[in-house]
């Protein structure tokens, strides 16, 4: 055990840190939610792939840096502290780029990586159904080969797809053996959200921006090319991909130890230092962020050394969602009256405290993560 | 970077897990409690036998040397087993506090069991098997050996760890060690001791959720019972890698020491009583008998929850680190 970084992690944590000073906008960014943001978000996107940090843990002839993920950690840890744009690429970058590199062909790999590092194209991910939210495996959208076998003409309709208004392509999976049910006859496949037969209706969200939408797919052609991991195998792609997100990558912790030390500075500035109550809370919250942090570091200690993250990202996914609400929660009870004002200096907690509110709900709600951490974690007999 | 443990650390906790499982069963850990003082003097050889008692005792006085990160997988082993006695004091705090002493060939050869009072307890635990009591005085720290305590032994929540009243800590033998460090040590192996001891707790939940069953089913089919044990695993998972980072900076003696010993120990206490509540939930009225063997971890970590500074001791700890003092 030695936690002090290396000289090599030492160099880049200052050389990111170093380019990140020096190319973050000033002013933050509207909203990658408008359709404004979103152009905005993409041209910062192309920024980072020019410099190399789109993507660092991805090999280089992809865009990366060929870096680990305790280099990769190291870089959020600066962006974050950065204060630099969400990430518009994020459901390509963290959730379908790992897919692709664990089951694609080289042709995939080759074919969709560098535009995705580049914001070139962007991703969204069509997962749910109206009927197939918390139970997945009751996906209908079907996908039916054509007499000739070149092409998938997809039918059917997705909903809850984040970024899918602006975004470029979508992955999902879908039913494509009719005879098929739950698990079994899904495949994973890759679609440009631009071919004949998409319709994407944007749905407001609860904070009033159209950060997600519903996809309806009617016979929608796209080459059997883009099937991703192989026919009949969609589950087991997803679930690849499901545990990642969980795991790791879809929140790495320096966004909480970010949040949580804003929570502290507000409440040096505005809160009652004799409020016990209140300064326990700020602390718990301060050992959350840390204690997360810790646990990543954990987690890919173990990737690095040959291990694998199963189920107990389950545990990630549920703590760090129930930390960020939390985060909010508190700074919105510092607040006071401020807390009600959308315009006032303090938007940002009032619009984080919504967003952290999807938190425990989406990449599968924390029911049915403490259902798998309970199943496969601590071994008890399933329902 | 790197935070994991060598495979001889791994093996020697696992040596010491097996050596446990197989000869320290929880029968023969009802009978230290019902019997006699609290203390297995049979086990207390075993574990001087195989090293574990000295592993912190300088390599000159004949122990092996090591330091916290080799120290930390032993004493959660020695808490999943709830092995009695005073295990923290002597093999961490008398460890610490007389190697370099001829004291140091007591802990080695498991002959004097040593317990201490630093944060000025008015109970003193494990008295009646420890010679030697460290005791904190004038800023300093003191040895007493076979002080005297007022009005005899006192039963205590947890059979394995007896108490006493000491009223007069004049007299000692001054030590050359740090009381602060002394205290985050005890602190932090309490902390390790509570992480196994948890695990535990979960474990025979766990193995009572497969067995029983109601409505037709094993209740642990139950999503009440699985969210019930999901939420305990979640604390303890999470207490983790903070004891053992906490264990990293004591061992270097990084300047955020304290910060993270008390963050150890705030999470680990506050984890164990949630698993004994979750465990003995999960057991329903079976488990609020004598003869379920569950009782015993329950006490044991009722008892050490507040040892060595309650989880808002250690809490107000982290807040005057992180925050800034009041």
């Amino acid at each position: 055990m030695d936690l002090r970084e290396t000289a090599d992690e030492q160099a880049f944590r200052e050389e990111a840190r170093a380019w990140l000073a020096a190319h973050v906008p000033a002013e933050p960014l509207p909203s990658f939610d408008t359709a404004e943001g979103f152009a905005l978000h993409r041209t910062w996107e192309a920024e980072l792939a020019d410099a190399g940090w789109s993507a660092v843990s991805w090999p280089v002839e992809y865009g990366g840096r060929g870096a680990d993920y305790l280099k990769w950690l190291i870089f959020e840890e600066e962006y974050w502290r950065s204060g630099a744009p969400g990430r518009v690429s994020q459901n390509g970058i963290f959730l379908l780029a790992p897919t692709i590199m664990e089951v694609g062909t080289d042709e995939q790999k080759a074919r969709f990586l560098p535009p995705m590092a580049r914001g070139e194209e962007v991703w969204a991910q069509a997962w749910s159904e109206p009927d197939a939210g918390s139970d997945m495996a009751s996906i209908r959208s079907k996908g039916t080969l054509s007499d000739d076998g070149t092409e998938w003409i997809l039918n059917g309709q997705k909903i809850w797809a984040s970024r899918a208004v602006w975004a470029d392509w979508c992955f999902g999976i879908f039913r494509t053996d009719p005879e098929s049910s739950r698990h079994k006859g899904l495949t994973f496949i890759l679609i440009p959200l631009d071919t004949p037969g998409v319709t994407v209706r944007p749905i407001a969200q609860l904070d009033g921006d159209t950060g997600f939408a519903e996809i309806f797919f009617d016979d929608v052609h796209v080459p059997v090319e883009n099937t991703l991991g192989g026919v009949g195998r969609g589950w087991n792609v997803a679930m690849a991909t499901a545990g990642f997100e969980r795991g790791v990558s879809l929140r790495s912790p320096a966004r909480f130890n970010v949040a949580v030390e804003r929570l502290i500075k507000l409440w040096v500035r505005i809160g009652d230092p004799d409020d016990d109550t209140m300064r326990d809370a700020v602390t718990d919250l301060w050992m959350q962020a840390e204690g997360y942090r810790l646990h990543t570091y954990l987690t890919v200690t173990k990737m690095l050394e040959g291990g694998t993250v199963g189920s107990e990202s389950s545990l990630n996914k549920i703590f760090w969602s129930e930390m960020d609400v939390r985060t909010h929660e508190l700074a919105l009870q510092l607040l006071g009256p401020e807390a009600e004002r959308l315009d006032g200096p303090y938007e940002s907690w009032v619009d984080g405290f919504l967003f952290s509110l999807s938190g425990p709900i989406y990449a599968g709600t924390n029911e049915v993560q403490r259902n798998i951490i309970a199943d496969r974690v601590l071994n008890l007999p399933r329902a | 970077m790197q935070f994991s443990f060598t495979s001889d650390q791994h093996e020697f906790a696992a040596g010491l897990r097996e050596m446990l499982e197989r000869e320290f069963t929880a029968a023969r850990l009802r009978h230290v409690w019902e019997s006699g003082d609290g203390h297995d003097p049979a086990l207390w050889a075993r574990l001087a036998e195989m090293g574990v008692l000295s592993m912190m005792v300088p390599e000159s006085e004949g122990g092996l040397g090591g330091d916290f990160v080799d120290t930390v997988l032993l004493v959660e082993e020695l808490g999943r087993a709830a092995a009695p006695g005073p295990i923290v004091e002597t093999m961490v705090v008398g460890a610490l506090a007389l190697g370099g002493t001829t004291w140091a060939a007591g802990i080695v050869d498991g002959s004097t069991p040593v317990t201490a009072a630093l944060l000025g307890e008015r109970y003193v635990p494990h008295t009646a098997v420890a010679p030697l009591v460290l005791v904190a005085h004038g800023g300093g720290v003191d040895l007493l050996d076979h002080p005297v305590v007022d009005g005899g032994e006192i039963e205590g929540l947890d059979g394995g760890r007896r108490l006493a009243i000491l009223t007069d800590i004049t007299g000692g033998t001054m030590l050359s060690a740090d009381l602060d460090r002394l205290t985050d040590a005890g602190a932090l192996a309490t902390a390790a001791y509570l992480l196994g001891l948890s695990t535990r707790m979960l474990a025979i939940a766990g193995d009572y959720a497969r067995d029983r069953r109601q409505f037709g089913q094993p209740i642990g089919a139950f999503q009440a019972v699985k969210h019930l044990m999901a939420d305990a695993l979640l604390k303890v998972e999470f207490s983790r890698p903070a004891i053992y980072r906490a264990a990293w900076s004591f061992a270097n003696d990084t300047p955020d020491r304290a910060r993270d010993v008390s963050m150890a120990k705030a999470l680990a206490s506050d984890a164990a009583l949630k698993a004994a509540r979750s465990a003995l939930q999960v057991h329903g009225a079976i488990g609020y008998t004598w003869e379920c063997d569950l009782q015993l971890f329950m006490k044991k970590a009722w008892a050490l929850a507040p040892a060595w500074g309650s989880a808002q001791h250690h809490r107000r700890r982290v807040a005057d680190a992180v925050l800034g003092p009041r």
